[in-house]
């Protein structure tokens, strides 16, 4: 098992937990998760999941224009969108705690 | 930036291509902000859009994968899972359509009441192939191991309960045990149905009762079977076989038989009724006579122990023959038997 693998059940839940702070664009999304340690995300990854939680509600955007370079697409959680993140963040806590606990015992088992 | 206008539109267009079969409104919903998103991109970061993102169409799986659309329908694997997708669909549909008529939420409710008794009548059907398989075919409604019927019912009850603990436990089988349990199902089911079929034909030209062994209809008009000797005596109490050693039957009593020992009329011996031999009985020690010397000598198949050629009369298959002509007859011009057939 990979962290690719682990990923793609959770990577809707650490993109709505890394714009729960600040809104982003795509890119800055991307190195954000990066930065808090999930290296192998993917760009695609990122924007195919963006696209997703748009389509589904769950987002909303606004178009940034920039002097520098291209103008940019930022995203930002609405209602719906937190009451997503408080939600899966939720039964994410208890499924860690529930495998944290398994590997625990086995851990004293073995 | 090293960048381009061209690039980023390339790029997008190999994207969209990897995505061609997705609908297209989805292939749009997914893509439209693609050409901005790459620009981003560019701007952030050194050198082409393949190296910063590796090739267009392992991003296009990866978005694709990520934003929950389906699989490449492409190659043949996939569509196929698509259409089945498609199917279950449209099954459950039915499925919750029929429900109320039979009185459940859906249909598939009240088949699962049924499953204990698929698994019964499963244990029941393989019983019957394997008796199928070791009889040679002939086969009733009761399962026989070899030609046994306790073996047969022992095989029963243990393939009974074999079948409804494999059926509790489907659920729980692995899938390539599971795609076993379903082909051999199967099986059973096309089994199950050739033999209905064959039961139905039995019973429908009703000879189902004559017993096991099929006989082809140029035996129909035979009631009674009488074997001779090589010394053309009546053989009684003869039983015929077949290469497997299932007694082949023939005709059937249809004369009072005070010595039916085995109380199971299909048992008894051939011929059945002695008295109608075609053929008399020879007299103990009566000679043959010698060949009248006008009687050609005959082509009889028969040997007998008389050392030139005779007129007796022997079953050579022609029963059709002068049952009053007996070796017991006075040699005579007559017409030898053999001239009869």
């Amino acid at each position: 098992m990979d962290t690719t693998q682990l990923l793609k059940g959770v990577l809707d839940l650490a993109v709505l937990a890394v714009l729960r702070e600040e809104d982003g664009y795509g890119y800055d999304i991307l190195r954000r998760l990066r930065e808090a340690g999930l290296e192998e995300v993917g760009d695609a990854s990122v924007y195919g999941t963006l696209r997703r939680l748009f389509a589904a509600g769950l987002l909303t955007t606004y178009v940034v224009p920039s002097e520098s370079g291209p103008h940019r697409k930022y995203y930002s959680l609405n209602a719906a969108g937190r009451d997503q993140l408080t939600r899966s963040g939720k039964l994410w806590r208890s499924f860690a705690t529930t495998m944290d606990s398994l590997l625990d015992d086995r851990g004293l088992a073995a | 930036m090293t960048v381009t206008e061209q690039e980023i539109t390339d790029y997008v267009a190999r994207v969209r291509a990897a995505l061609a079969d997705l609908p297209p409104a989805r292939r749009d919903e997914l893509t439209e902000d693609l050409p901005d998103h790459l620009a981003e991109v560019a701007a952030e970061a050194h050198g082409t859009l393949v190296e910063r993102l590796g090739e267009p169409e392992a991003y296009a799986a990866e978005l694709r994968a990520a934003a929950g659309a389906p699989a490449s329908g492409r190659n043949l694997d996939q569509r196929v899972a698509a259409a089945v997708v498609r199917a279950r669909g449209r099954l459950r549909t039915i499925d919750t359509r029929l429900g109320p008529p039979l009185g459940y939420e859906t249909a598939s409710d009240f088949l699962r009441l049924l499953r204990p008794g698929w698994w019964v009548l499963r244990g029941y059907l393989a019983a019957m192939l394997v008796t199928v398989i070791t009889t040679g075919g002939s086969f009733g409604l009761l399962p026989r191991f070899g030609g046994e019927l306790l073996a047969g019912l022992i095989m029963l009850g243990g393939f009974l309960l074999a079948s409804i603990w494999i059926g509790r436990r489907s659920t729980r089988l692995r899938r390539w045990p599971r795609w076993a349990l379903h082909a051999g199902s199967v099986v059973l089911v096309v089994f199950a149905f050739a033999a209905l079929v064959q039961a139905e034909d039995r019973m429908r030209y009703d000879d189902y009762s004559y017993g096991p062994t099929a006989v082809d209809s140029q035996y129909e008009q035979v009631r009674d079977v009488f074997v001779y000797d090589s010394e053309g005596r009546l053989v009684e109490n003869a039983r015929l076989f077949d290469q497997n050693g299932d007694p082949i039957r023939l005709g059937y009593p249809d004369c009072a038989d005070p010595a039916d020992i085995y109380g199971k009329p299909l048992l008894r011996p051939y011929p059945y009724c002695p008295d109608q031999a075609p053929f008399g009985p020879r007299a103990p020690g009566v000679p043959v006579p010698p060949a009248a010397p006008t009687t050609a000598p005959t082509t009889s198949p028969e040997p007998t122990t008389t050392p030139e050629p005779t007129t007796t009369p022997v079953p050579t298959g022609t029963a059709t023959g002068q049952p009053t002509v007996g070796p017991t007859a006075t040699p005579s011009g007559v017409p030898s038997p053999s001239a009869t057939g």
